[in-house]
């Protein structure tokens, strides 16, 4: 057989997905040893030795690790050590770190598998938490959601998660979206991050002292001697309360709008101690927490406060993690201020990471026995092993081009996405079979004639297809979007590269 | 021959009808599009079990088993039309335990963005037929004239499904503009020339004002001139439209729900059906010295396959993916139901309309 300058344009583009599929900065994916190191937690101490995420794990004091089960295993010696230290030595493709750790430390890592291929799949299989978030009974202009954005990242950014995507989506109807994406697990109060406003007032009777943002508020404490839970207790038979407290520090022409307050405050007659009116937090317009005023604020200018706060639970442990995440979110609010409108979480949805690696090997199997199932029908027809086998291959190189150019691009392949090469293939096997049948039938005309034929036939169903994906980029939130790019990528790359020179083959076969 | 088609399409035409006026909808909706929470849970508690734990307080819940390979239960998949914190608070109220990240899935959608997605997929499915309607009327249909006219009548019809994208407003006004000079260049008689302006100044006016009704009269206006200009082409469009309604006719009977996906699968459907029938438009129309019979019957083998390849890729990913309970399952079932109609719409009601097109044609020549 002949090969076509059509036939080797095949060969270059599967090659080239192959390459972009398999190969990352570090070598072959699938060939690559170790672990990937997602998280260290700051400042601790393996941190504080040289263990940064992003570093490839490759072993612990010597045992090599290749997977989860691997990593857990070297480390479980260390979980069971109470208030002593022993030695570790992690090898990672940079280097030695050796320390003396702690039984923290086990908390202190998360690391994940080094993926086998580069193709990213979408929340909806690998799980994570996806949010739509728009302004309450209010449209959002472009500049506003570019604000919104801003401010979402930053409040997220102080929750340290790292697989985080937040972007921009407008709709059809002219609604504009702010779409969160956080791959694996997500903070339990991602709704209450996403949806609040974030308007902290700090006020002494009817009169705002300060606000929470950059404006008034220079510094927020956030770790050490300037934050932390300072004491817990039982409240009541079945309810323990931890308070927390951090610093901050306002500027001065707010320091003196306090002092002008204050000033004329009368002492507590009975708590001589503190002034007669309170201190009110109140976030997103609800009155969070009171405090009292010591007498020695009063009048002053100072520019360091102290916020306070607390949090509840069944046990100590529960209250204690309340008031950590109630304080997270109070200094979140306090850094990155208020957004001017009232905000609308349209859609939320978390999907476990337990389903989607079932899914994922049952999707993978479901399109071998589908593929085996068209070529046993293709071979029926036919009854010639070679245009059927050439036939197949070719649908192999065409699924191929879509999940390279899906991981060329980075994009999340997610149910939709999937949904779509399987309309591709559907559409590139018909188109083969055209092509197919258009050669073999009559005589009457040349051989290249009647691959024209086909190729018509093929281009004309291919324009119909086009006009019929291409609304789904602008309707629903552009959430079905990954079903219009994979089948459109899957049917031109089809009718482009593979379907010509599949002409060329049938050509060649069909004049013997 | 024509007959039946033409009897099974009223019948779903009036059931769905009928449908419509049970339900004031085409079709049952899912969560995804009327807005709802649905969760998925780990657990061995039976969907009975925990139905009667929750009916009264929520009496539209409803609860599905997933299971694993052996049929074991595995999970649960529970939907509602409620806000997402009242349904997981009584979920874990019912069943005592957290809902955490390792045990369940949750996803939720406000009323108002489901009913946003709904109304603008319907838009983008009408709009994708009209779009559809002009390629096949390009490829096939022979008055030069109309085609300049109902080009422009469709780039109307893009700015009014989609307002307020400026891309395709942008593309739909200059491509007006340049079928407009191109036709002007084109239609050498007048009277051609002056309707091709009074479109242009039409679709202006229209860019200002784009109210969605207007695209009720110029979708009429395009049907009545495919159908006056091309036989072919309405035959095409004909087909797929009953095939849609064919398969809504059976969703509706099989009690299902449509989910955005669904709707999806209605868009691929436009597109499959759209493949046997070129083919078999080509292969009649382009024939050089074949009987229109050997020609047709030519298609129908290729077309069959074509279909069986396709149903039996659907059906086969359908039958291992579906304990999953994901928006595939419903994408494959609407796309087989709407094949298997595709292969009967095609060679039973295309194919005439086809023959009788050719075979008059041939008479006047």
């Amino acid at each position: 057989m002949k090969i076509t300058w059509r036939m080797w344009l095949v060969f270059a583009v599967v090659l080239a997905c192959f390459l972009v599929i398999f190969v990352n900065q570090d070598g072959i994916t699938f060939m690559q040893k170790g672990v990937l190191i997602k998280g260290v937690e700051d400042n601790s101490t393996i941190f504080n030795a040289g263990l940064r995420s992003g570093q490839i794990l490759l072993s612990i004091n010597g045992e090599p690790i290749q997977k989860m089960a691997d990593y857990t295993k070297a480390l479980s010696p260390y979980s069971l050590l109470k208030n002593e230290t022993m030695k570790i030595t992690l090898t990672t493709k940079t280097g030695e770190i050796i320390s003396l750790v702690d039984s923290d430390i086990v908390n202190q890592i998360s690391i994940a598998e080094i993926s086998k291929t580069r193709i990213k799949t979408g929340l909806d299989i690998r799980g994570g938490a996806r949010a739509l978030v728009t302004a309450k009974d209010y449209k959002l202009s472009d500049s506003e959601l570019d604000d919104l954005i801003a401010i979402s990242q930053e409040r997220l950014n102080i929750y340290g998660l790292s697989d985080l995507s937040i972007r921009k989506q407008s709709d059809s109807s002219g609604n504009r979206y702010m779409i969160v994406e956080i791959a694996g697990s997500s903070p339990k109060d991602l709704e209450e991050l996403l949806g609040k406003q974030g308007k902290f007032e700090a006020k002494i009777g009817n009169d705002t002292v300060f606000q929470g943002g950059k404006e008034d508020i220079t510094y927020v404490g956030r770790s050490g001697q300037d934050a932390g839970i300072y004491q817990c207790s039982q409240s009541s038979a079945t309810q323990y309360v931890c308070m927390f407290r951090f610093s901050i520090s306002i500027n001065g022409n707010t320091a003196d709008h306090y002092a002008q307050v204050t000033k004329d405050i009368p002492v507590n007659i009975s708590n001589p101690g503190y002034l007669s009116k309170t201190i009110d937090f109140y976030l997103d317009d609800k009155l969070t927490d009171s405090l009292l005023i010591s007498v020695d604020l009063k009048g002053s200018s100072s520019t360091q406060h102290s916020i306070q706060g607390s949090g509840v639970g069944a046990t100590q442990q529960e209250a204690y993690e309340d008031a950590k995440m109630n304080m997270k979110k109070l200094q979140t609010v306090l850094i990155t201020g208020s957004l001017p409108y009232k905000l609308e979480i349209v859609k939320i949805d978390r999907i476990s990471p337990i389903l989607g690696d079932v899914f994922t090997k049952t999707i993978i199997s479901a399109g071998i026995v589908a593929f085996l199932g068209v070529s046993l029908i293709v071979f029926l027809r036919y009854r010639r092993i070679k245009i059927s086998i050439i036939m197949l291959g070719i649908v192999l190189a065409e699924v191929l081009m879509i999940l390279g150019f899906s991981a060329l691009m980075n994009a999340n392949l997610d149910l939709a996405g999937i949904a779509g090469i399987i309309a591709a293939i559907g559409t590139g096997v018909d188109d083969q079979l055209v092509i197919v049948d258009e050669s073999r039938r009559g005589k009457d005309e040349t051989m290249k004639q009647r691959i024209k034929n086909a190729l018509f036939i093929i281009f004309a169903a291919f324009a119909t297809a086009v006009a019929s994906l291409f609304p789904l980029f602008y309707a629903g939130a552009g959430l079905l979007k990954g079903f219009a790019i994979t089948s459109l990528v899957g049917i031109t790359a089809g009718v482009f590269i593979t379907r010509p020179a599949f002409a060329d083959i049938v050509n060649q076969l069909e004049e013997h | 021959m024509l007959l039946i088609p033409v009897i099974l399409v009223l019948l779903s035409l009036a059931y769905i009808g009928y449908f419509y006026s049970q339900n004031n909808d085409f079709f049952h909706r899912d969560v995804s599009l009327t807005g709802g929470t649905s969760v998925t849970i780990a657990t061995q508690v039976s969907a009975s079990e925990l139905k009667a734990m929750l009916s009264s307080e929520f009496p539209d819940i409803d609860i599905r088993t997933l299971s694993d390979n052996s049929g074991k239960q595995t999970h649960l998949l529970i939907t509602v039309p409620d806000e997402k914190a009242k349904i997981v608070s009584a979920l874990e109220k019912a069943l005592n335990l957290t809902l955490t990240e390792e045990n369940s899935s949750i996803e939720f959608t406000s009323g108002n963005l489901g009913k946003d997605f709904y109304s603008q997929l319907l838009k983008a499915m009408l709009f994708a037929f009209l779009l559809m309607a002009l390629v096949i009327f390009i490829t096939f249909g022979e008055s030069e004239k109309i085609k300049f006219f109902t080009a422009m009548l469709t780039l109307t019809a893009a700015k009014i499904t989609f307002p307020t994208v400026s891309a395709i407003g942008i593309f739909a006004v200059l491509f007006s503009l340049g079928i407009f000079f191109y036709g002007l260049f084109k239609i050498k008689e007048k009277q051609g020339k002056l309707i091709l302006l009074g479109i242009l100044v039409l679709s202006g006016i229209i860019f200002f004002f784009p109210y969605y009704f207007l695209i009720w009269p110029i979708t009429l206006a395009v049907i009545v001139l495919y159908t006056y200009y091309s036989a072919p082409s309405i035959a095409v469009i004909t087909c797929a439209f009953a095939d849609i309604v064919m398969t809504v006719a059976i969703v509706n009977l099989l009690g299902m729900s449509i989910s955005s996906g669904g709707i999806v699968a209605f868009l691929m459907l436009i597109g499959y059906s759209v493949d046997t029938d070129v083919l078999l438009t080509t292969r009649v129309l382009r024939r050089k010295h074949e009987s229109i019979n050997h020609a047709a019957f030519g298609a129908f083998k290729t077309g069959i396959t074509m279909s069986l390849t396709a149903i039996a890729a659907v059906l086969i990913a359908l039958f291992m993916a579906y304990r999953f309970e994901t928006v595939l399952n419903q994408i494959f079932t609407i796309i087989a139901i709407g094949l298997f109609f595709d292969i009967f719409n095609t060679w039973c009601t295309n194919v005439w309309i086809i023959k009788w097109f050719a075979e008059t044609r041939k008479a006047e020549i």
